[in-house]
């Protein structure tokens, strides 16, 4: 059956393999490298390290305010996403569940949101956030909770896509099933099918969470000195390099590593249901 | 094969088509409908104001009271700005880097469709560039392409002078090669879901016919992985278009003229610059650029069940 099945010759199979491994593996690998190598050794292109050392993990916590950043991160993505798969559940069930007049037009705008620009929004949303400041007398611009709210907007239409995805996959035989035993629609969303679509809605959490820590233009304008999360913290320092005698690349691999450590267990964690999360939106 | 695998698996929910849904119900839609006109509608309504307005630091506190200049910012960026080179800078590496992702990630389907020992690492390896944050892969990229970095070093040692990547010309080949890396495996991964919808009785086919791999890839599985292979490629530029994280990380404020991408005019213009009119305007022809791929994305992907989508 193999052998039917079979699309490449065993050499090529290997060999390709081992070509996109390197593709992915080389840089990877060299900042594995690097983060236990010199600051001085890692400026000067060195691959292997003379001396391993630890030390760039130690000293990056005090050269750059990184534990608060990732706390920051950590509090504000993480908000996001339970917040975002709470809401996406209800939507999506409505969506999936009932026809109702303009509901391929809210599934297309689910989609087509995710791909404005950044860039459009951010300039209004500063403003609004100004505004509403300054005529409310409540701060806005640098705080965690304006940032919060900005990821929601924007995550709220994936994740809701991500639930659609999932529900309509849901046999439909037990919602009916549940509704001729005389179970109301509140009743059917919480004793059916929200326990039977944990996998969907850790995906949602997962993508919205990913969209705070990942994001860097609007934290870069929207948090000060004290809220900056990791993404900022890290960009700030590499951008504070420039022109200095001895760039601390080893620790700015070493932060980028740390940074990264905790979406890469997410994903290692959960992915098999971020894959098809994936496969199904098709938008990271 | 539209957007992800068993997409044929499930009958369609057959419910009464045109019933409306009971009031509370739909009632349930209103928390993210609230929360996403508040942060997207409203923001939109208010970039297209300002893009009318003369808006700069000294009308920004009054900013509804700025002094209206209709398509004066649209006439200045397009004739007096770089946003026209931003363009060509930002469409043309997002369409070389999908060509170059293209390949890779169709490979990468190719090697780890069939089962073997070893697999499913491989397959979290293939992962690893996309699943990094567009900061952490602009960080790393940053500190390999130094002048003189380890990318230079090996280069020096197969001969090559590599010269600058980080600046100059050659910064819109590190641009490109930096966005390929990062994006290959969004390919893999929707090449991959269609190669695992192909009918086993397919390959009996072709084995039957007697094709040699050869044969059987160019005219039975490539075929069958166009309309994955399709919307991946309209997902890639359009994420790459937008792409505002990679590239300021990778090359810093102000970038150099070669990389200059459109979301990073757009972002410098307003505040490095202080001209939000004038950026508010780039940021609309963004959106009118990407309007295309989009429509084009949402037509592909599945909507709904099989048969009502076009």
């Amino acid at each position: 059956m193999n052998s039917v099945l079979r699309l490449l010759p065993r050499p090529l199979q290997i060999g390709l393999t081992v070509f996109l491994l390197t593709i992915v593996g080389a840089p990877v690998g060299y900042v594995f490298l690097a983060s236990v190598n010199t600051d001085l050794a890692v400026a000067a292109g060195e691959f292997w390290p003379e001396r391993v050392s630890v030390g760039n993990y130690v000293r990056i916590w005090s050269t750059v305010p990184l534990g608060r950043g990732l706390a920051n991160s950590l509090l504000v993505a993480g908000t996001v996403a339970v917040t975002c798969a709470a809401v996406a559940v209800f939507s999506a069930y409505v969506l999936v569940r009932h026809r109702f007049r303009g509901r391929r037009t809210v599934l297309r705008a689910l989609l087509g949101m995710q791909s404005i620009p950044g860039t459009l929004l951010l300039l209004p949303v500063f403003v609004l956030f100004a505004t509403i400041g300054s005529s409310l007398g409540v701060p806005t611009i640098g705080t965690r909770w304006s940032l919060v709210v900005t990821y929601l907007t924007f995550g709220l239409p994936f994740s809701t896509w991500i639930m659609v995805t999932y529900l309509r996959e849901l046999p439909g035989e037990l919602i009916e099933a549940a509704r001729v035993d005389g179970a109301g629609s509140w009743q059917i969303l919480l004793r059916v099918v929200i326990p039977l679509s944990w996998p969907g809605l850790v995906v949602a959490a997962i993508f919205a969470f990913l969209l705070g820590w990942n994001d860097v233009l609007f934290a870069s304008v929207m948090t000060d000195v004290d809220t900056r999360t990791a993404a900022v913290v890290l960009q700030v320092f590499g951008a504070a390099q420039e022109g200095g005698a001895i760039p601390p690349y080893g620790q700015m691999m070493a932060a980028a590593l740390v940074c990264a450590a905790p979406v890469v267990a997410l994903y290692l964690a959960f992915q098999r249901y971020i894959v098809s999360g994936l496969t199904a939106g098709g938008v990271k | 094969m539209r957007a992800g695998p068993g997409w044929l698996a499930r009958p369609p929910p057959r419910r009464r088509r045109g019933a409306t849904a009971g009031g509370a119900a739909v009632w349930l839609l209103a928390p993210g409908g609230l929360l996403t006109l508040t942060v997207i509608v409203v923001p939109f309504v208010v970039a297209l104001v300002m893009s009318l307005l003369d808006l700069d630091q000294y009308t920004f506190r009054q900013w509804l009271s700025a002094p209206f200049v209709g398509a004066g910012n649209y006439v200045e960026a397009v004739g007096r700005t770089s946003l026209p080179h931003a363009i060509w800078v930002s469409g043309s590496a997002a369409v070389i880097a999908t060509l170059l992702a293209l390949p890779l990630g169709v490979a990468a389907a190719l090697t780890t469709h069939l089962p073997f020992r070893g697999r499913s690492l491989v397959r979290s390896l293939y992962l690893i560039p996309y699943v990094l944050p567009a900061f952490v892969v602009g960080t790393i990229w940053r500190i390999i392409l130094q002048p003189d970095g380890v990318a230079n070093q090996g280069l020096a040692t197969l001969g090559i002078a590599g010269g600058l990547w980080l600046n100059g010309p050659k910064s819109y080949l590190a641009l490109i090669v930096v966005q390929a890396w990062s994006g290959w495996p969004l390919v893999y991964l929707l090449a991959l879901a269609g190669l695992q919808g192909i009918d086993d009785s397919l390959h009996e086919a072709a084995a039957l016919d007697g094709a040699q791999w050869r044969a059987k890839l160019r005219h039975v599985i490539l075929p069958l992985l166009r309309p994955p292979v399709a919307l991946a490629a309209i997902i890639s530029l359009l994420h790459m278009v937008n792409s505002f994280t990679l590239p300021f990380v990778l090359f810093g404020v102000p970038s150099p003229h070669d990389v200059e991408v459109l979301p990073v005019l757009t972002y410098v213009e307003s505040f490095q610059n202080l001209r939000f009119g004038l950026s508010a305007a780039m940021a609309v022809i963004s959106l009118v650029l990407i309007l295309v791929p989009l429509l084009v994305y949402l037509r592909t992907v599945r909507l709904d069940e099989p048969e009502a989508t076009a």
